[in-house]
């Protein structure tokens, strides 16, 4: 791709958008009413905590944690999910098909605000109970306790997040599913064929031949999906998830600080995903490298 | 054949008077077993819904809750001898979350009434609100009564499913509510210029009005609805509801929520807490 020199339609363009954006800002700081106090904010990510002098994570740093601890969960468990589920509705079974089909349209076309109160209201709740998971977690020795605290949520708190887990993963793995298949489905029919030739077995082929080539088509949208997991993770603090949307939302309600704290969350969530976005950018340059285009 | 259904009979009575008995006893054992008051005992933890609401609810400078219904689940965690864990819980969904098992009762300055009643049970009341009304000096100017407000051309905004909601369809039911699931939302919409007012739960409206002198004023001075606050808990569970009930007649001798409500309503000493 050659590169153009800045023309004269591009300084007017990019002055147009400065405009805008000054206008836009002129507008919120002339007719909004608003007593800016960015000062009471830095005490929400740290405060020092004089009985044991030390400084202690407050509110928006545990929601960001949280927020991380939701997507990671949440990505791990989607993505077994999405490729079982893709296996499923290219396979040949046709009540597989039928299976990824049914799960993939289900998620797909409900709201997702809809999706956490079905999960939570009605299947977690009954799971939770049925397998008498909380018991379990409260008899636990407290090394377990804290090991779990660590990398999911508190003993007591295990239910709703795993709860907010479990609709994030069927959620996002839906969409990984759809990403799978058409990378699966986007390689030449030739390559089956060959394969078949060969004397593959269907096991064989997906292995040897077909996966390795569909992961490079696969890897960038599926990155964007786990992106969009960080993004779409806000949705659970309806349900009271301490994660970084739900805190700021509480913080607002304790001191009604309201643009400073959305303007803090909103920047807090451009560094999750604007990083995820740049170890993308390297991953599809490198896999584009080997692949030579 | 009829000699035998004659004995049948008998036998099933006299099997049924010598049972019922012990099944009866079992079945109260049953239910005080798994009252909700026997398994927080059990569990030795006390999960308590509550939702932000100043100062009610809120968060301090160290992300602690802190306010009067935190001093109130606090007390009484600490007099049955278990732990206290809170669930913030959006107001507009605490009583599903309750009835659904996410927590063992609400704390959080709920106001009796006789909707909410039927669907969870309320201990007696042991504190009680009124709501007030603040309004924008420059949309409401002029207006000094309610019912100056009472117009379809009047915008008001309320907290999505709480009592104050419920008393602007009562006192205002021509004016255009607008509802916002957070205190903050509406008191930001009031500071715009979008509704005329804000109808809240005292002493927000007459905080608000303090400490926004050149664009809030209060129309109407003091509360105009008069409403008892309870605990919910789950229906169907006596042993419960008896005990919370006591709890609160000894707690209210001691004169403890007297004291606790004048500090959190009637002073500002707590402020320093917050900002």
């Amino acid at each position: 791709m050659s590169r153009r020199p800045v023309g004269w339609i591009d300084v007017v363009v990019g002055a147009a958008c400065a405009a805008l954006v000054l206008w836009l800002g002129y507008l919120m700081g002339s007719r909004v009413r608003y007593n800016w106090n960015w000062s009471v904010i830095p005490q929400f990510f740290f405060y020092y905590d004089e009985a044991g002098s030390r400084w202690v994570p407050n509110l928006i740093v545990k929601g960001f944690l949280m927020t991380i601890k939701l997507s990671v969960w949440a990505t791990l468990l989607a993505t077994p999910l999405g490729v079982l589920t893709a296996l499923l509705r290219i396979g040949r079974n046709l009540v597989g098909r039928l299976l990824g089909r049914t799960y993939v349209e289900l998620v797909r076309n409900m709201p997702p605000l809809v999706l956490v109160y079905i999960v939570y209201y009605f299947v977690s709740d009954q799971l939770v109970r049925a397998l008498g998971v909380e018991t379990l977690l409260l008899s636990l020795g407290p090394g377990m306790q804290g090991f779990l605290e660590g990398c999911c949520a508190p003993v007591t708190k295990m239910p709703v997040f795993a709860s907010a887990v479990f609709m994030l993963a069927i959620y996002e793995g839906a969409y990984i599913a759809e990403i799978v298949r058409a990378g699966v489905q986007s390689i030449d029919r030739g390559q089956w064929e060959a394969s078949s030739a060969l004397g593959f077995t269907r096991l064989q082929q997906l292995r040897h031949v077909i996966f390795p080539q569909a992961l490079a088509r696969t890897l960038p949208p599926y990155a964007g999906q786990v992106i969009s997991t960080i993004k779409d993770s806000a949705i659970v603090s309806v349900i009271s998830i301490p994660e970084l949307t739900f805190q700021g939302l509480e913080i607002m309600a304790s001191t009604y600080r309201t643009f400073e704290i959305w303007i803090t969350i909103t920047a807090l969530y451009f560094v999750l995903t604007f990083t995820c976005s740049l170890g993308v950018q390297r991953l599809e340059a490198a896999l584009g490298a080997r692949r030579g285009y | 054949m009829k000699r035998l259904t004659v004995v049948c009979t008998i036998l099933a009575f006299g099997l049924g008077c010598a049972l019922s008995p012990a099944y009866a006893k079992s079945l109260r054992e049953d239910l005080a077993g798994q009252s909700t008051i026997e398994q927080v005992l059990k569990r030795g933890v006390l999960r308590v819904g509550m939702s932000t609401f100043v100062p009610w609810a809120m968060n301090d400078k160290k992300g602690n809750l802190i306010g009067f219904e935190i001093d109130v689940a606090k007390r009484l965690a600490a007099d049955m001898g278990v732990k206290v864990e809170f669930v913030p819980t959006k107001w507009s969904g605490i009583i599903p979350a309750l009835l659904t098992g996410k927590f063992d009762i609400i704390i959080g300055g709920m106001g009796i009434t006789p909707e909410r009643n039927l669907k969870v049970n309320f201990s007696r009341p042991y504190d009680y609100t009124g709501m007030s009304i603040v309004a924008n000096k420059k949309l409401a100017k002029g207006f000094s009564r309610l019912e100056d407000f009472d117009k379809p051309s009047v915008a008001i905004a309320a907290r999505t499913g709480t009592t104050a909601a419920a008393a602007v369809k009562k006192y205002l039911p021509k004016a255009s509510l607008r509802l916002f699931d957070d205190e903050s939302q509406a008191v930001q919409e009031l500071l715009n210029g979008r509704v005329h007012a804000l109808v809240a739960s005292a002493p927000l409206p007459a905080f608000k009005a303090l400490e926004y002198p050149d664009r809030l004023f209060m129309p109407v001075k003091g509360d105009f609805t008069r409403e008892p606050i309870g605990f919910a808990v789950v229906k169907g569970d006596v042993d419960t509801l008896n005990f919370l009930d006591n709890w609160i007649t000894v707690v209210e001798a001691e004169g403890w929520f007297k004291e606790r409500k004048h500090y959190w309503f009637e002073t500002k000493d707590w402020k320093g807490l917050v900002e």
